[in-house]
């Protein structure tokens, strides 16, 4: 497996819900960059789109 | 023979600390290395940079690959840092690129998918492809008569056990007519 390889199959499996077990295990579980707050930054961006920028009328 | 080869041994007496990926990495934290990617993803140059491959159709996982790639090159972190960072990062490009509402391609194939070709399409539809060479028809009925020609009925053509015996030479009690010489040498 080369790192292309290895790349694929990491995301393959965040996709996923995964998370490598022993990552987990070695911070205290205390991670910050979960498939979780993954899913809630991607409903939070839906939620709240950004505000589209007004035009100045006196450019116009 | 080749003189501009190194010297064997050369690579045990080079000094190869100046290699960024040779000295300690920078990050080694999981979140602190993410942090560090969606920081240099947002900033402009890279953003434009991530446009033009989404727009070309680049595979997601490429992508990712390759900003890994370059930060392991700067020494930013090592490549096992790398590999596990590799899913949030590619996470983060398709929310954004959702949220710019890209077409992209993520690029992760699933290898328990039966690929779908033509020719299986062809076969579970039951689509006979009149393109395909036909097998050559074989003759109604095989040509009879003259040397080659095969024999009219089997049964008439075989030879009987007499014509066998003496075509094998097995006839030994007829009698052999030997040849009388003729001539003056008689």
């Amino acid at each position: 497996m080369n790192f292309n390889d290895a790349v694929t199959k990491s995301i393959k499996n965040f996709m996923d819900g995964k998370m490598p077990k022993n990552l987990t295990e070695v911070t205290d579980g205390e991670i910050m960059y979960t498939p979780e707050y993954f899913d809630g930054f991607a409903e939070s961006l839906k939620e709240d789109p950004a505000p589209e920028e007004e035009e100045d009328e006196d450019e116009i | 023979m080749r003189f501009e080869a190194p010297i064997p041994g050369a690579n045990l007496v080079a000094d190869t600390r100046n290699y960024p990926w040779h000295r300690p990495p920078d990050l080694t934290d999981y979140d602190e290395a993410v942090a560090y990617m969606i920081d240099r993803i947002t900033q402009e140059e890279q953003a434009e940079l991530l446009y033009s491959l989404l727009e070309i159709k680049t595979p997601v996982t490429a992508i990712v690959s390759g900003l890994l790639m370059q930060a392991i090159a700067k020494g930013k972190f090592q490549i096992d840092l790398a590999i596990l960072i590799a899913g949030p990062v590619a996470r983060y490009i398709q929310i954004w690129a959702d949220d710019e509402e890209y077409n992209y391609e993520m690029g992760i194939n699933n290898p328990d998918r039966i690929r779908m070709t033509p020719t299986l399409l062809k076969v579970a539809l039951g689509i006979i492809d009149d393109d395909a060479p036909e097998q050559e028809a074989m003759p109604a009925a095989m040509p009879a008569g003259g040397l080659m020609g095969a024999p009219e009925d089997p049964v008439e053509g075989q030879a009987s056990e007499d014509e066998q015996a003496a075509m094998l030479g097995m006839m030994a009690d007829e009698p052999v007519e030997e040849e009388q010489p003729d001539g003056p040498l008689a």
